[in-house]
């Protein structure tokens, strides 16, 4: 393992249970998720609705249990933390939301939501409490002033970088950006994500990216996971991922996206059908029923495929291109 | 050509605690036949108010102004009694929304929904508007038509269901639909579906299209020609061509240059 990774998750698996009065109803979220990101770096985890992004997060930090699986940061075990060692731990890693609406408690003023952290961790109280609240809102482009408002008395992109504001409180190690800039118009979204590219450098942060507008990832990214399904189906870095897509989703997922120039306009064949999500998994590749190039042999639909290096430090789990790897 | 919508100095004002807020202010244009319109504006801009206001849909603490018109067809929808707008909503002019979960009646099922069109309309016979239904289902991609007839709002995938949307407003083949964000909740390769299909079904029937998004990619995707919206007002009316390439209003060139873009891999196939 490079020694420079920070987080290390490997067999993420997290099953979500719900007990109705007539079934017991059971999902996998997440299946077997892994994957690295190294100091520094920003990894992006990208999909649709449902393909288990949000709840990888969530486990990762503690959130919501997993049902199995390994997270480790710098080394330390995080799903074997309880208690007083578990929130000493929560300092290093927090997460911006993607509703600042809802995630920002209405009846505390501004200056109270991003001094909690301070108070909580034991970091800061009183006039040295007040002071680095000062310095948190001029970081993220608010002033002094606004502490003492309130939260329906801002817009969305001053909610969003209270948000901000509060994660950075406790000066931590490792951010989560759950679609963080996804409810944001579009002007707005901008302007936040030049300050969260800002903050990442001055504060040498390390990032887990969640999003799914794939223009949006390719601006803050380092390397990029894909799911699909509670599965990765490709990782690579940025650059290596957008300029040559490996796995068949990575690929239909890049040309579903409208084109940034009428010019651009082109013939297109969408993927059929949606991504299928609750439903009881095929035995084979998930992608399979909407695949539009699959083996005409059998091995798509027989065993899951796992995730192969099939370029440098790019992997991709899709029989197909397996198969073409070691034909060529 | 004799414009087939055309806007003439709308106003819309809501009341709210502290008085009246101006959500459109003297909003002139108009839509040909058969073309597709973008109107494009960040929250806030008036787009939406436009929508209702045309459709005569706005909520009661709305006002329009003094001075406003709205003609469709010859006729000024501002002012016509509300037993014809009812015979011209669905049949001449209809609507899509943004979230089919909360347009769709959820305790009906969906065929039913979309054959209600016909027999709100004088179609008599009801085996005739359930089949029209199901034609119409199965031309806007619903799998094995004849049997999600009877399936309920709730079962479908929300691309599912905003195509039982575009088939309730295309049904009868109205003169204009307006699409208010019609792609926004859902997925991208959803939206690509859903888009496409719009634009199938708009060429077929001759529909022209209000195309109310925040999304310049939809835009620069779908559109012939641009309104841009900020604060109630126009601010700038352009082809979607001279729009992304000689954009005239500082507003404009501001959301073009915050428009996120993705630079686009070489596939080989």
């Amino acid at each position: 393992m490079n020694s420079a990774v920070l987080l290390s998750v490997r067999g993420l698996r997290v099953v979500h249970r719900s007990t109705g009065l007539l079934a017991r109803t059971e999902q996998t979220a997440v299946d077997g998720v892994g994957f690295d990101i190294a100091r520094g770096e920003t990894l992006a985890l990208v999909g649709e609705s449902g393909c288990g992004k949000t709840t990888t997060a969530r486990a990762i930090l503690r959130l919501i249990d997993a049902d199995a699986g390994t997270v480790r940061y710098d080394g330390k075990d995080l799903l074997a933390l309880r208690g007083e060692a578990l929130r000493r731990h929560r300092r290093q890693m927090q997460i911006v939301f993607q509703d600042p609406f809802t995630s920002l408690n209405p009846r505390h003023s501004v200056g109270a939501i991003v001094a909690e952290g301070l108070i909580v961790h034991d970091i800061a109280r009183g006039a040295e409490a007040e002071a680095r609240v000062a310095r948190l809102l001029e970081e993220v482009g608010l002033s002094v002033a606004d502490a003492s408002r309130y939260p329906h008395e801002l817009s969305g992109g001053q909610r969003q970088r209270v948000a901000i504001a509060r994660a950075l409180a406790v000066d931590p190690e490792f951010l989560v950006l759950d679609e963080a800039v996804s409810a944001l118009d579009v002007t707005t979204q901008a302007q936040v994500l030049a300050l969260l590219a800002r903050i990442r450098a001055a504060r040498s942060l390390t990032c887990l990216f969640i999003a799914h507008n794939l223009a949006v990832v390719q601006q803050i990214a380092t390397s990029v996971a894909v799911m699909y399904e509670g599965r990765i189906i490709e990782q690579a870095p940025a650059a290596a991922l957008f300029a040559a897509p490996q796995h068949p989703y990575t690929r239909a997922l890049l040309d579903a996206v409208p084109v940034s120039d009428p010019r651009d306009r082109h013939v297109r064949i969408p993927l059929a059908g949606d991504p299928v999500t609750g439903r009881a998994r095929a035995r084979g590749c998930a992608f399979f029923p909407r695949c539009p190039h699959p083996l005409k042999n059998a091995d798509c639909t027989t065993a899951v495929p796992p995730l192969r290096e099939v370029a440098a430090h790019a992997f991709a789990a899709c029989i197909k291109v397996h198969t073409n790897l070691e034909t060529t | 050509m004799t414009a087939l919508l055309s806007v003439d100095n709308l106003r819309v004002a809501y009341a709210d605690r502290s008085g009246e807020r101006q959500a459109v202010v003297d909003l002139s244009f108009s839509v040909e036949p058969g073309e597709i319109v973008a109107l494009v504006g960040e929250s806030g801009s008036g787009k939406t108010a436009t929508a209702l206001a045309i459709m005569g849909i706005l909520s009661s603490n709305a006002r329009v102004g003094p001075g406003s018109a709205v003609r469709f067809e010859g006729r000024d929808l501002l002012t016509l009694p509300e037993r014809e707008l009812r015979d011209l909503r669905g049949r001449r002019i209809s609507m899509v929304f943004q979230e089919p979960a909360a347009a769709l009646n959820p305790v009906m099922r969906v065929g039913d929904q979309v054959a209600e069109v016909a027999l709100v309309h004088g179609e008599r016979s009801t085996t005739r508007a359930r089949d029209q239904a199901i034609a119409m289902l199965d031309r806007v991609g619903l799998p094995d038509a004849a049997t999600r007839y009877r399936a309920y709002p709730h079962e479908l995938s929300g691309g599912m269901r905003q195509r039982v949307m575009l088939a309730i407003a295309l049904l009868l083949k109205p003169a204009l639909v307006i699409a208010d964000e019609p792609t926004s909740a859902l997925d991208v390769t959803v939206q690509a579906q859903v888009l496409q299909l719009l634009l199938e079904l708009q060429k077929e029937s001759q529909t022209a299209v209000l195309l109310i998004t925040h999304d310049l990619g939809v835009v620069a995707e779908t559109c012939s020609r641009a309104l841009v919206m900020k604060d109630g007002r126009l601010v700038e009316e352009a082809s979607v061509d001279a729009l992304f390439h000689a954009p005239c209003h500082d507003y404009t060139r501001e959301l073009l240059a915050a428009m996120p873009r993705l630079v686009r891999p070489r596939v080989v196939a």
